[in-house]
């Protein structure tokens, strides 16, 4: 796309750039522990003893993880954006919901049911790297599914239409009109399933498939080797960064977008009734196995289980971290998004570092976060003291500044990926023409570029809601005192093999994030017959 | 729109250092004060310890719960600003490697009150000690095993056990812990040969934690299974008839580790090396060893208690027989962690 030199220079590229030095603080703190530690062998033991079954069980936990969400998520959201059938409406929400089921909390539902004492112990038991794959794969899905979702609502049809009126069969004609327009969007998902895969501790240890991350949990625990674990972490960033560039390419081959933002609300194609209840029944299998069945398991065990904890302020504590993460993640998600539009070479790499802290397993980005608030109460004490001769606070137990700081480093690439595929919507030449009329561009961000990505940055503030509502190394290692999350709790109980106790705070994790998907859900249906032009009028100052 | 989204993203950055938690009101003047608590465990038992301490001293408790590695790391990274005043961890391990990274300060207050506890269950020094105690066992089909077939630890690496033996990955402590106290007991070379022996004899690949490797032996997935006394204690005193009927299919034995004694492991506590409120923090320190607090953890978490002579209710720990506890300082369970460790990688202990 040829932009003008002057369009170029129209949006800052700063807030990209402070996004990213705060997204990639934590990384660089983790690499520095990789150099600066002593070399003590323990990685040429490791490369002849359990390395290589850590890379094997990482890639295969990886690749049906990845498999599965986009074959899922793409395909369902093509279903409910395309035809209409009894449910369609609840199904368009409900198929995001397995999203807010903890991957570990799904991995020890699943394990309790089928193993070989367990109500569904003549199934194969779900264990190993295949059955960490289908756990991770059922509940990261709805990042594909949401992604797609947005991309085929806000897809015009025309494409689709003219595939099919040029005879081609609706396959034929989803796979080669509609699925390659969704194409960044579906890359996008992927791209978040693999990270969250890769950085799984909880469900791959229990369900006995040791990966890298466990592999390097293991040598920081059992080896107390912090600069060994930080240089497996390293090599974690850099498949992570591989899957980046691929991912970039992707979206380079497939910059396709209608000539202008409108969208025609495409019509729905009915399916009669038998095809309805199948189509039913595609929906909801995916919901069963991500969050039904899993979660139900947990809420018998919770029948013969005590309530001990309390519950009301765990929910309180995770709402309040959520909303805030969620809505600072996604203004640093728009100002990636903006400065990768500038096309210059200072935006498009300060979008990239700050997506990548996604990579890194959020117990090692919690060391690197701590080891860096270590480091500036150090300096800030002696300064202080210099300066006022009375004592600086403590950072970490004076509040959750340190929290927040950590979900954005780690969440903002969840951030990105939405505002970006959105805003790839908004043509150059929409811009074009608005700065031909005269608008500043800060007058073209807010009445040409918002109302078409409304949508991207709520995914993405949503995105990261439930993220946060689910984090847990760094909520564990960061928070204050007498301060604990649903996520936390959850954890504790299930870690201590006692899975009633731990299904409450699951399910209630579950049941904050379902407002928010529904509302969200429900502006991205509405938002399909919203036509570009219709733009408020301007607003007084 | 935007802009009013700038603005609350602005507002809630600008309320994040004013979000400081309740426990941090300002207190009355009438106040005894608080200790801060970094505890790897969530149990009701310390629950109602905690509240029982306050109770009687007027002193606050905070708490942060959380795995032992994170608080140790997270200790470190404050430095002399930390607040931690107390730290609890399960499993000597951690309690050595604390000590190590120097979080601990000697106790030298406390050092009648720990006489109280074995020898062996408390750091040489002082710098921590057991306030609880739990062996690690063999639990067996009732119906496939004779309890004579297991009278040791070594027992469990003979060839009558080929694939009939389940246990949990080595990334667990309790596991390292077990090979820690055995290359104390017979080196590191036997040790070595025995955890070979272990893993050629594993059922199937380690997966779930150690109450469901009892259940693997309830469902004839395996004969016998090394696990914690107290999964199985709490299988038994369960609501759950599904639980109870796992309960009464297997038995449990306790084995010595190589001729020496039962492998026993504690739960454990010390001062923290800049611990703001240190008088109240030996104040409850003293408070784990009294009879109150001894017969929480055997009643609620089915642990020994470390003092002799407290009375508790508690059928099953009952039950048990006399068992001789290995002689061996915990400590040393720490020092042989990273050997254990590197043994288990070899051997493809996964």
């Amino acid at each position: 796309m040829a932009v003008s030199p002057r369009l170029r220079q129209a949006y800052p590229v700063w807030p990209a750039l402070i996004a990213a030095i705060a997204c990639a603080a934590p990384l660089v703190a983790v690499a520095a522990l990789a150099v600066s530690g002593e070399w003590s062998g323990y990685l040429a033991h490791l490369w002849s003893t359990r390395l290589p079954v850590y890379l094997l069980n990482t890639l295969q936990v990886t690749v049906i993880s990845g498999g599965l969400a986009v074959v899922l998520g793409s395909g369902l959201a093509w279903l409910v954006a395309r035809y209409e059938f009894a449910g369609r409406g609840v199904f368009e929400w409900l198929l995001a919901l397995p999203l807010a089921v903890p991957a570990y909390a799904a991995a020890y539902g699943w394990f309790d049911l089928t193993q070989a004492a367990g109500p569904l112990g003549m199934l194969p038991t779900v264990r190993g790297a295949t059955g960490a794959g289908l756990v991770l794969g059922l509940t990261l899905y709805p990042y594909v599914y949401l992604l797609a979702r947005e991309a085929f609502a806000g897809q015009s049809s025309d494409a689709y239409e003219a595939a099919r009126t040029l005879g081609a069969r609706p396959r034929e004609a989803f796979l080669r009109a509609a699925m390659p327009m969704a194409r960044p969007a579906i890359a996008a998902g992927l791209a978040l399933v693999v990270m969250e895969t890769l950085a799984d501790f909880g469900a791959v240890a229990h369900l006995g498939a040791p990966t890298l991350t466990v592999g390097l949990i293991r040598a920081w625990a059992g080896e107390g080797a912090t600069a060994d674990a930080a240089r497996l972490a390293l090599i974690l960033v850099a498949i992570a960064f591989l899957i980046f560039a691929l991912e970039r390419a992707q979206r380079a081959r497939a910059r396709q977008t209608s000539a202008s933002g409108r969208r025609r609300p495409s019509r729905r194609i009915v399916l009669s009734p038998i095809r309805g209840l199948a189509a039913a029944a595609l929906c909801l299998s995916p919901v069963l196995l991500g969050m039904v069945i899993p979660l139900g398991r947990l809420t018998y065990r919770a029948l013969n289980a005590p309530v001990t904890r309390d519950l009301a302020s765990a929910a309180q504590n995770a709402v309040l971290l959520a909303v805030i993460a969620g809505v600072l993640a996604a203004m640093l998600g728009l100002a990636a998004a903006y400065a990768l539009r500038t096309g210059t070479r200072r935006g498009a790499v300060a979008a990239r570092v700050a997506g990548l802290g996604y990579a890194v397993p959020g117990a090692v980005a919690a060391m690197g976060v701590l080891a860096i608030l270590g480091v500036m109460q150090t300096w800030i004490d002696a300064a202080w003291t210099g300066l006022f001769g009375a004592v600086f606070p403590v950072m970490l137990t004076g509040g959750i500044a340190a929290l927040i700081f950590a979900y954005l480093s780690r969440f903002a690439a969840a951030a990105i990926g939405p505002a970006d595929s959105a805003l790839s919507r908004v043509t150059p030449t929409l811009d074009g023409a608005a700065r031909t009329l005269g608008a500043s561009a800060r007058e073209t961000a807010r009445r040409v570029h918002w109302p078409l990505i409304t949508q991207g940055a709520l995914l993405a503030a949503l995105l990261v809601f439930v993220e946060v509502l689910k984090e847990l190394p760094a909520t564990m290692i960061l928070r204050p005192f007498n301060f604990d999350t649903l996520a936390v709790i959850a954890h504790n109980y299930a870690s201590d093999e006692r899975l009633g106790e731990a299904a409450l705070p699951a399910l209630l994790i579950a049941a904050v994030a379902l407002p928010p998907m529904i509302w969200i859900a429900r502006r991205i249906v509405r938002a399909e017959g919203v036509r570009a032009e219709a733009v408020r009028p301007e607003a007084g100052h | 729109m935007l802009k009013r989204l700038f603005a609350a993203g602005a507002i809630a950055a600008l309320s994040l250092s004013a979000c400081a938690p309740e426990a941090a009101e300002v207190s009355s003047a009438a106040d005894a004060g608080e200790i801060n608590l970094f505890t790897a465990r969530h149990y009701a038992s310390d629950a109602a310890v905690y509240a029982a301490f306050t109770e009687e001293t007027g002193i606050r408790v905070n708490v942060l719960e959380a795995p032992a590695d994170q608080l140790i790391e997270r200790m470190r990274a404050e430095g002399a600003r930390s607040q931690a005043d107390v730290v609890i961890t399960v499993d000597a391990g951690r309690l050595w490697r604390a000590d190590q990274a120097g979080l601990f300060q000697p106790a030298p207050e406390l050092a009648d009150t720990l006489n109280a506890v074995p020898a062996n269950l408390r750091h040489p020094d002082g710098h921590w000690f057991g306030f609880a105690s739990r062996v690690r066992v063999v639990v067996f089909a009732r119906d496939r095993v004779n309890a004579s077939e297991i009278t040791d630890f070594l027992d469990v690496a003979g060839e009558r056990w080929r694939g009939r033996l389940c246990v949990r990955s080595s990334n667990n402590v309790y596991n390292q812990s077990l090979l820690a106290g055995l290359i104390d007991a017979v080196g590191p070379e036997q040790a070595e040969t025995w955890a070979a022996g272990v893993a050629a004899n594993i059922a199937r690949a380690p997966q779930g934690g150690d109450t469901d490797q009892i259940r693997a032996v309830a469902a004839g997935e395996c004969d016998i299974a090394i696990v914690n006394h107290y999964y199985l204690a709490r299988l038994q005193r369960t609501e759950d008839p599904a639980d109870r009927a796992v309960a009464e299919a297997v038995d449990i034995v306790f084995p010595s580790l190589a001729g020496r004694g039962a492998p026993f492991n504690i739960s454990g506590a010390g001062l923290a090396a800049n611990a703001p409120n240190r008088d109240n923090a030996l104040a409850f320190l003293a408070f784990l060893l009294t009879e109150h607090g001894q017969r929480q953890f055997a009643e609620l978490t089915n642990e020994f208690p470390v003092v002799a002579g407290v009375t508790y209710d508690n059928d099953v720990l009952a039950a048990y027989p006399q068992i001789t506890p290995d002689p061996v300082n915990v400590n040393r369970l720490g020092e042989n962690a990273t050997a254990a460790q590197r043994i288990f990688d070899r051997v493809g202990w996964p």
